[in-house]
C-alpha cells in the first residue's frame, strides 16, 4: 500500500514540484505526458514492482486471467455510466439494470423450461425497457437525470426483490448458454511452461462493446453530437442538434449495457448474489472519471478501460502482498488513485489555462468585458 | 447652495485604440434624482463601471464624496466612500429567499457557535422592504417566484442594508429593462422615498419617458464627453434626444438601392411573445434588412422566437412559402435558416469542443461515409474556412475557448455561413469584438445578401445597421414602428425614431 502511493507520488511528483519543467513543452516531463498516461504508467509500476516481489502476480491463472476477465464486467458498466455522462446525463441505475438482468437470467433458467438464451434476451429486452423509461422521465418529464435514475435504481431494487426474495439464485445454465459465453476463442501453451493461455468468449463480446462505444462517440457524427450536447445544450440544439433525442438514447444504449454486463456475470459466475449490481457502481463511477482524466483529458473510452485495469491491478498486487489488509486497502487505494489522477490532470489544465490568459496580447475592443477584465489580471 | 455629495474631475478611460471617456467632470447632488443618458458607446456604462472599480480609469482620474476624495476603479473604496450599485441583471440568486439573498450581501446575523439568528435576519430583509415601501414582499420564498419589481426591491434592499443612516449615493443601472408598465411605477414609488431620505440616485436608462418622470437632473454623454447636465424641467423630450444625437457626423448609407426581385424568402407574420407583440416583416433574397430598437422593445427576443430558441405565443415564420414549426431549431435550420445568436458564450459555441467541432456543429452529416466521419476532410475544411474568414487559432483542433471573442464569432459565422443559407438572421453579430473583426463581419453579412440570401440583422449598435441594412425597421414597445430605406435612412433618423415613439406606444 505504502510503497504504491509512494510510487503514484513519484509519477506526480516532477509535473506538480517544478513547474519550470511544464511551462517548457519540450521538456522530458511534459512529453512523458504523466498527467494524460498516468494510468499507464502506473500499471506498468505494478507490473514491475508486484512482479518481482511477489511470485504469484506474474501467472495467469488466477492472476492475469482473472483480472482480466472479472473486470471485463466493470468496464461495461463503466461504459454504461461514460456512455450518457458524455452528454451531460447521469445514469445511476446501471448497477441495479446489471442486477436485473442477472436476476432475470437466474429465475428463468431456474424455473421455466425455455432455453436460457430465451432468458438472456428477455433480460436484455427488460433492461433496454429500463432505459427507455429514464428517457421518458428525463426527456419528457424534465426530471433531472440524477434525481431520475437515482430513484429508477430504487424502484429495479424493489421490482428485483419482487421477483427474487432475497439469497443467492444459483441457475443450472445448460451447456449452450454457458459455451457461448465461455468457450474459448484461443488457447496456447505458453512455451516452456504448463501454463495454458486462454480468453473466453464474454471478455471479447466485452472489448467488442467497449470497441463499438468507441466507434460511435469518436468517428461518427452521432458521437460529435453526443459531445456537444454535453458540452453546451442550448447551443448544440440551436445549431439542430436533436439533443433531447441523443439523452434518450443513451440512456437506453446505457441500460443496454449493462444489462449486458449481468449476462456476462451470469457466465462468469453463474449466480446472482444481492452483492452484485449496485455495489459495483461506484467502482464504475470512479474509473470514468479517473478514465477522463487519461488521453484526451475527457470522458473517453480506452481511458476508462485503463483506469479499470490499473485499480484492478493494483489491487491484485496488494491483496497479494497483504492478504488481510486487502478489505478497507482496496477502497482505500481505489479512492486515492481517482483523486491523484485527476488532480494531477487539472492541474497541467490549470497551468495551461493561466499561461494562455497571462500570455494573451491585449484586447483592443472596451465592449471584451472578459479580455479586458483578465489582461487587467495579468497587470496586476 | 451645498456642496455636491459626489464631485468627478477629469475622468478619463482609454481603452487600446479607443478613448470611452474622454475627461468626464460631473457633480451629483443628495436627495436628487440624476439621470445619465447616451446612446450606445456614449461612455454610460464605462463611466458605471469606472465608479463600481470594474474598470481602472486613466491616470489624472479623481473624484470626491462628501468632499473625501476616494479612488477610483477600487471597488471596496466605492463601497466604503458609500456607493451603491444594482446592475440591470440584479445578481440575485433565484432559488434563495429574499432573507437569505440580502443577508448573502452584508453578511448573516449569527449567534454563538455561528448560528445564523434567522429571526433578526428576516426582520432585518423585511424592514429593509418596508422602507421601499415594499412591506407586502413574503420574504421566505425563493425570490425567483417574486414578481419583477419585488425582485428589483430585494435588490435595493440588499444595495441599501445598514446604509440607510448615512446614505450617500445609489447607482441603478437600467433598472427598467425587464419590468413591467405596472411595476415601473412601484420601483419609482421606492426611488423618491429613497430620495426623501436623502439619497442620490443616478439612474441610468434609455427610457426618455422615464428620465422625464423621475429624474431632477439628466446628463448627457455623447462619444465620451459630457455633453450637458441640465434639469429635467427646463428641457423636453425633442431638445433632450437632439443632445443625446448632437450633430455629429451622420453616417448614411450610400449603396445603391438594389433591385429587388422574386417573392420575400423570410416571412414573419403577426409574431407573438414575451415583449414581441405582434411583428410582421418580409425579406426578400439578397435584401439586407436591420431591426433596431432600444432594450425591452421586444428587439432582443426577436431572433429568439424565429429561430426557435423560444417558443412563441402566437404568429407564423415561413421561409419560401413553407411555414417552419414554432421552438424548433433543427426544423429551422433544415428549412435554410442559418442563425448567429446574441449569446455567444451561453448560445453558441461549445467551449471545450475544437474550432473544427464547433464549426461543423450543425452538419456534420456532410463529412460522414456510411457510418464514419471523415475527420481529415474535415480538418481540411475548417483550415479552409480559418483561412477564408481569417480566424486567429492556434490549430483546428483546439478548443474553441481558446480564442477571442471576435475569433470565436468568426467560427459562429462559418458554422451558419456553410449551410449556405437561403436565409441568415444574425442578433448582435459584432458585439464584444475588435474594429477589424467587424469590419471583416459586415463584409461577410454583404456577401451573403449578395449570393442571393435573406439576411436579417438585429443590432443595438444603429451605425452597423445603417452601414450593413438595405432597411431598417425600428421596433417600439414589441411591434415595428417605423421603417427607413434609401436617403432616409441615417442614424440621426432611425435613434430619432428609436427615442422619440416611446411615448407613442399606448401598451
Amino acid at each position: 500500500m505504502t510503497t504504491t502511493v509512494a510510487a503514484t507520488a513519484d509519477e506526480s511528483g516532477p509535473p506538480s514540484n517544478t513547474p519550470a519543467a511544464t511551462r517548457s513543452p519540450r521538456s522530458l516531463v511534459s512529453r512523458l505526458r504523466f498527467d494524460r498516461f498516468s494510468g499507464l504508467y502506473l500499471i506498468g509500476i505494478f507490473f514491475v514492482f508486484f512482479g518481482l516481489t511477489e511470485d504469484n502476480f506474474l501467472i495467469w491463472n488466477g492472476s492475469i486471467e482473472f483480472v482480466l476477465t472479472e473486470k471485463v464486467i466493470v468496464v461495461l458498466l463503466a461504459l454504461a455510466f461514460l456512455v450518457p455522462l458524455v452528454t451531460e446525463t447521469f445514469d445511476l441505475s446501471i448497477g441495479a439494470t446489471m442486477a436485473l438482468s442477472l436476476v432475470i437470467v437466474n429465475k428463468m433458467a431456474l424455473e421455466t423450461d425455455l432455453p436460457d438464451g430465451v432468458g438472456a434476451i428477455v433480460a436484455m429486452l427488460a433492461c433496454l425497457l429500463i432505459g427507455a423509461i429514464n428517457g421518458l422521465i428525463v426527456v419528457k418529464l424534465r426530471v433531472n437525470s440524477f434525481i431520475a435514475t437515482l430513484g429508477m435504481s430504487q424502484v429495479i431494487s424493489a421490482l428485483i426483490r419482487r421477483i427474487h426474495d432475497g439469497g443467492n439464485i444459483t441457475a443450472a445454465f445448460g451447456d449452450r448458454y454457458i459455451n457461448f459465453g465461455k468457450g474459448s476463442l484461443f488457447s496456447f501453451t505458453w512455451p516452456g511452461s504448463d501454463t495454458k493461455i486462454e480468453l473466453p468468449y464474454y471478455f471479447f463480446y466485452g472489448l467488442l462493446v467497449a470497441f463499438i462505444v468507441w466507434y460511435v462517440l469518436e468517428h461518427t457524427p452521432t458521437g460529435r453530437k453526443m459531445f456537444a450536447t454535453g458540452g453546451n445544450r442550448e447551443a448544440a440544439r440551436l445549431s439542430g442538434v436533436k439533443t433531447d433525442r441523443l439523452s434518450w438514447g443513451a440512456l437506453i444504449a446505457s441500460a443496454g449495457i449493462a444489462g449486458f454486463a449481468g449476462l456476462i456475470y451470469s457466465w462468469k459466475f453463474g449466480t446472482y448474489t444481492s452483492s452484485v449490481g449496485p455495489p459495483l457502481l461506484f467502482t464504475a463511477v470512479g474509473a470514468v472519471f479517473f478514465g477522463a482524466s487519461q488521453l484526451k483529458g475527457r470522458p473517453n473510452v480506452w481511458g476508462t478501460v485503463i483506469a479499470v485495469y490499473c485499480l484492478a491491478f493494483g489491487i491484485k498486487g496488494i491483496g497479494l502482498r497483504y492478504p488481510r489488509e486487502i478489505d478497507w486497502m482496496q477502497p482505500m487505494f481505489e479512492g486515492l488513485v481517482l483523486i491523484v489522477a485527476v488532480a494531477v490532470a487539472s492541474r497541467q489544465a490549470v497551468v495551461k489555462v493561466t499561461k494562455r490568459r497571462t500570455g494573451a496580447p491585449p484586447v483592443p475592443a472596451p465592449r471584451q468585458v472578459e479580455s479586458v477584465g483578465a489582461s487587467a489580471e495579468a497587470n496586476d | 447652495m451645498e456642496p455636491h455629495l459626489l464631485v468627478a474631475r477629469h475622468l478619463s478611460k482609454t481603452f487600446p485604440g479607443q478613448v470611452a471617456l474622454n475627461d468626464i467632470d460631473i457633480a451629483i447632488d443628495a436627495g436628487r434624482t440624476h439621470a445619465l443618458v447616451g446612446q450606445n458607446g456614449s461612455g454610460k456604462s464605462t463611466f458605471i463601471k469606472v465608479l463600481a472599480g470594474y474598470h481602472q480609469p486613466d491616470e489624472g482620474s479623481e473624484a470626491e464624496l462628501n468632499g473625501a476624495s476616494f479612488t477610483l476603479g477600487d471597488g471596496e473604496a466605492a463601497h466604503a466612500a458609500g456607493i451603491r450599485f444594482v446592475h440591470q441583471d440584479l445578481g440575485l440568486v433565484n432559488i434563495l429567499s429574499a432573507v437569505e439573498n440580502i443577508s448573502m450581501g452584508v453578511g448573516y446575523t449569527t449567534r454563538r457557535f455561528g448560528r445564523i439568528d434567522w429571526r433578526a435576519d428576516t426582520q432585518r430583509a423585511k424592514d429593509g422592504l418596508a422602507a421601499l415601501g415594499f412591506a407586502d414582499v413574503d420574504v421566505t420564498v425563493p425570490v425567483g417566484r417574486l414578481a419583477p419589481s419585488q425582485k428589483t426591491a430585494v435588490a435595493l434592499a440588499r444595495a441599501l442594508d445598514g446604509w440607510q443612516d448615512h446614505a450617500h449615493l445609489l447607482v441603478l443601472d437600467e433598472p427598467t429593462a425587464s419590468l413591467p408598465g405596472d411595476d415601473v411605477e412601484r420601483l419609482f414609488e421606492a426611488i423618491r422615498i429613497l430620495k426623501s431620505k436623502g439619497v442620490a440616485i443616478l439612474y441610468v436608462s434609455h427610457h426618455l419617458d422615464e428620465v422625464f418622470e423621475i429624474a431632477d437632473d439628466v446628463t448627457v454623454f455623447r462619444d465620451g464627453r459630457r455633453v450637458t447636465t441640465v434639469a429635467t424641467a427646463s428641457i423636453d423630450h425633442g431638445g433632450l434626444i437632439e443632445l443625446m444625437i448632437g450633430h455629429r457626423l451622420e453616417r448614411a448609407n450610400h449603396r445603391s438601392s438594389i433591385r429587388l426581385e422574386g417573392e420575400p424568402r423570410l416571412e414573419v407574420r403577426g409574431l407573438e411573445g414575451g415583449t414581441v407583440r405582434g411583428v410582421d416583416l418580409r425579406v426578400r433574397p439578397g435584401e439586407i434588412v436591420g431591426v433596431a430598437g432600444i432594450t425591452g422593445s421586444g428587439r432582443e427576443m426577436l431572433v429568439p422566437f424565429i429561430t426557435g430558441q423560444l417558443p412563441s405565443d402566437a404568429g407564423e415564420v415561413v421561409v419560401d412559402g413553407v411555414s417552419i414549426p414554432n421552438y424548433d431549431p433543427a426544423a429551422t435550420i433544415a428549412a435554410g435558416v442559418a442563425f448567429v445568436p446574441a449569446d455567444r458564450a451561453t448560445l453558441g459555441v461549445v467551449p471545450f469542443a475544437s474550432v473544427t467541432a464547433n464549426l461543423t456543429l450543425a452538419d456534420v452529416e456532410r463529412h460522414r461515409r456510411g457510418l464514419r466521419l471523415r475527420h481529415a476532410e474535415e480538418v481540411a475544411e475548417c483550415l479552409e474556412w480559418i483561412d477564408r474568414l481569417s480566424i486567429k487559432t492556434a490549430g483546428p483542433l483546439v478548443p474553441v475557448a481558446s480564442l477571442s471573442g471576435g475569433n470565436q464569432q468568426k467560427v459562429l459565422f462559418g458554422r451558419s455561413l456553410r449551410l449556405s443559407p437561403t436565409v441568415l438572421i444574425l442578433d448582435e453579430p459584432t458585439s464584444g469584438i475588435d474594429v477589424a473583426a467587424k469590419d471583416q463581419i459586415l463584409r461577410l453579412i454583404d456577401q451573403a445578401a449578395v449570393d442571393g440570401a435573406a439576411v436579417l440583422v438585429v443590432s443595438t449598435d444603429t451605425d452597423e445597421l445603417v452601414q450593413v441594412a438595405h432597411r431598417v425597421v425600428v421596433m417600439v414597445n414589441g411591434v415595428i414602428a417605423e421603417e427607413f430605406s434609401g436617403a432616409e435612412m441615417t442614424t440621426g433618423h432611425i435613434e430619432h425614431a428609436l427615442l422619440a415613439t416611446q411615448k407613442a406606444g399606448t401598451r
